[in-house]
């Protein structure tokens, strides 16, 4: 199948993800998401699972405490000032679970997108925009590039004799990544203009045809928004 | 007509306080491979940039003179107008790899430059079979070594068919075969070449001219084998073949025993295989062979950053490792705090380490703002300090020149009697500086040993 076409399917999971209202439909969309993202190697897909898996966690847990919805309370905590009292209903759980499930296929999406698909040959197939397609390509490299520096830093600490530990250690390495991060990226800017990025009258390898799988995933995900708009 | 001519070039780049580049001129002729040869910082790869049009369209800065490549002076046409005409390979082939997979990332500039799109792929492909490396078209790029990381840049310039290919360290990464095979490679299939190197022993083989540049100025344009005398007479370091440095000691007791050490990153694929080992106080051991034999890895299971899978490591005193690419991993934002922070920030110690490394007037500039020869010293001095029993350094001579080589391997060989001190390295020369004993990772067993 085309990158094309199944980044259209991906897109349109996470619409219908996001346009669906019942429970079981979505945790269905992240199942199958989570599936697909189990697909990678697993020394390369860990740091989206772990992401993901926080981010929809973190969600679960916060919704509840701000959301003030429903009549069947769990729980009833105390009143704190400016907030007002803290109390946990059978309603906010419910959307909380659906919300942290909808951030889940998200984040299970972008994963399949990062891990599974063959990048260069999406961006050969952007007829336009194309400068938009590289820039987000090369911003999907940055978190396995960043985590590939993150371990040479500490690597190369502990070569010194200084060990990196705790929170504070570790936040102490960001400034570090991330000019090394600038740094790297002005070194690939300077390299790409000297390749002629930029340069008016660019050509591009032909294309191939379009082939059935690939329009049947075109249908398939228009099918899909359709149906979670309307019945999921 | 000269292929590409520089004419009383000075640049500056934005804040510093001296030109990177002072009255250049020269010519580069179609035919000549020019050399670029000169200590670190002293303007090598300013020049290369200057002549691929990225000083100062991508860098900014003061320039005056005049640049003309193929007959149009840089000033007026951008770099990307100039790509094609002119081809780079940088340093660092992580730092210029923009796609996912080999054979795209050669597309990449055959594209940009308007390449007719049914001749993309087969001058692609042609410059892979060129570079060797055909086999790795389909292969994503974080799968390759970086020897072959090399040769794909290399490809990806060399399909671009140019006239002037400028080369910028380009065998730094690479074991001696390697580096021969890239410069072979290169040389001959664009018009002219101009190549910077640290290393001339190789480059100085397929150099027509040789360049010699000393704080951005030209001390000597002159074909080789004038050049090769004014190198005997004025700086002997660059051609001389290598000395041992002063310091003999005898080795004493052990500082770290590996015995019988495997270690695999990957099940069943041991990079390490029942390996016997002991380095010795007073010793300097160098362990040498080609890319992806291993060397790295028992550097990192010598100094306990790695565990082994089976064997034993044994180690007395304090480790210390310096890896590869160090001048990537700087923490501070000066170059004394960086030093003091394996000292638990004694900068009085940082600055006298630092004044051994020949780096005692940058003790308060970013250790980003240095050149990448002097990034590698910064580092060298950030273990140096911390005084271990055992030191382990890896490639401590990618960047540097000659005579700072020197320096380093004196260095070395007069603190070697406090410690044992285990050298990777592909650097021959360097090696047979340093050595008391080589290990070649390359031969069969009862030859590595010398």
């Amino acid at each position: 199948m085309r990158p094309a076409a199944a980044l259209a399917l991906l897109a349109a999971a996470v619409a219908a993800a996001l346009l669906a209202t019942h429970i079981l439909s979505v945790a269905v969309l992240t199942v199958v998401l989570l599936v697909l993202c189990l697909r990678a190697p697993s020394e390369r897909r860990w740091p989206y699972l772990v992401g993901t898996g926080i981010s929809a966690l973190a969600l679960f847990v916060v919704t509840p405490f701000v959301e003030t919805i429903g009549s069947h309370p769990i729980w009833t905590g105390p009143i704190v000032p400016v907030i007002g009292q803290l109390d946990v209903t059978r309603e906010e759980l419910a959307s909380a679970a659906l919300n942290a499930l909808r951030l889940a296929s998200v984040g299970l999406a972008f994963a399949a997108y990062a891990l599974l698909l063959d990048h260069d040959r999406l961006l050969a197939a952007a007829s336009f925009a194309r400068r938009s397609v590289l820039a987000v390509a090369l911003a999907t490299r940055l978190l396995p590039t960043l985590e590939r520096d993150a371990g040479g830093l500490v690597e190369s600490l502990r070569g010194r004799g200084v060990e990196v530990t705790g929170a504070r250690g570790r936040a102490a390495l960001v400034s570090p990544l991330l000019s090394g991060s600038l740094e790297r990226a002005l070194n690939l800017a300077e390299a790409m203009e000297a390749r002629g990025y930029g340069r008016a009258g660019r050509t591009s390898v032909p294309k191939p045809a379009w082939r059935t799988l690939d329009r049947l995933a075109l249908a398939a995900a228009v099918v899909l928004v359709v149906v979670g708009a309307l019945w999921l | 007509m000269a292929l590409a001519a520089v004419e009383g070039l000075t640049f500056s780049y934005p804040g510093a306080n001296r030109p990177a580049l002072d009255n250049v001129t020269l010519s580069v002729e179609p035919g000549e491979v020019v050399l670029l040869l000169g200590g670190s910082g002293s303007g090598k790869s300013t020049l290369l940039r200057a002549l691929a049009g990225l000083v100062p369209h991508f860098h900014g800065g003061r320039f005056s003179g005049r640049v003309e490549v193929a007959g149009r002076a840089t000033r007026s046409i951008s770099p990307a107008e100039l790509a094609g005409t002119v081809a780079t390979v940088f340093q660092d082939p992580e730092d210029q790899i923009v796609l996912t997979r080999v054979l795209a990332e050669v597309t990449f500039g055959l594209e940009n430059v308007g390449t007719p799109p049914a001749r993309i792929v087969p001058r692609a492909l042609d410059a892979l079979r060129e570079a060797g490396i055909a086999q790795l078209a389909e292969r994503p790029l974080h799968e390759v070594s970086g020897g072959e990381l090399q040769r794909v840049c290399l490809a990806s310039a060399l399909a671009l068919e140019p006239e002037l290919l400028l080369l910028d360290e380009p065998t730094s990464q690479l074991d001696p075969e390697g580096a021969e095979g890239l410069l072979e490679l290169a040389v001959g299939r664009a018009s002219a070449v101009v190549l910077s190197e640290q290393r001339p022993d190789r480059a100085l083989e397929i150099a027509t001219r040789v360049v010699f540049l000393d704080e951005g100025r030209v001390l000597l344009d002159a074909p080789i084998d004038e050049a090769c005398d004014w190198l005997a007479h004025h700086r002997p370091a660059w051609i001389e073949p290598p000395r041992r440095a002063a310091g003999e000691v005898s080795a004493g007791d052990p500082a770290c025993r590996l015995a019988g050490v495997s270690f695999a990153y990957e099940p069943g694929h041991n990079v390490v295989d029942a390996l016997d080992l002991e380095l010795r106080r007073g010793e300097i051991v160098v362990l040498a062979g080609p890319n992806g034999s291993g060397k790295t890895t028992i550097a990192k299971l010598a100094a306990g950053l790695l565990e082994p899978d089976s064997g034993v490591v044994e180690r007395s005193g304090r480790a210390s490792l310096l890896l590869q690419d160090p001048g990537r991993y700087v923490v501070r934002d000066r170059a004394d705090a960086e030093v003091a922070l394996g000292i638990r920030g004694d900068l009085d110690r940082a600055r006298t380490a630092l004044a051994a490394m020949g780096l005692a007037d940058k003790a308060s500039r970013h250790p980003r703002d240095l050149s990448s020869g002097e990034r590698e010293r910064l580092a060298l001095a950030s273990v140096l300090v911390t005084e271990p029993d055992l030191l382990v350094i890896d490639e401590p001579t990618r960047g540097v020149d000659p005579e700072r080589k020197r320096e380093l391997a004196t260095a070395l060989r007069s603190a070697a009697a406090v410690r044992a001190t285990l050298v990777v390295t592909h650097d021959r020369a360097f090696a047979a500086e340093v050595a008391d004993r080589v290990i070649d990772l390359g031969l069969v067993p009862e030859a590595a040993v010398a």
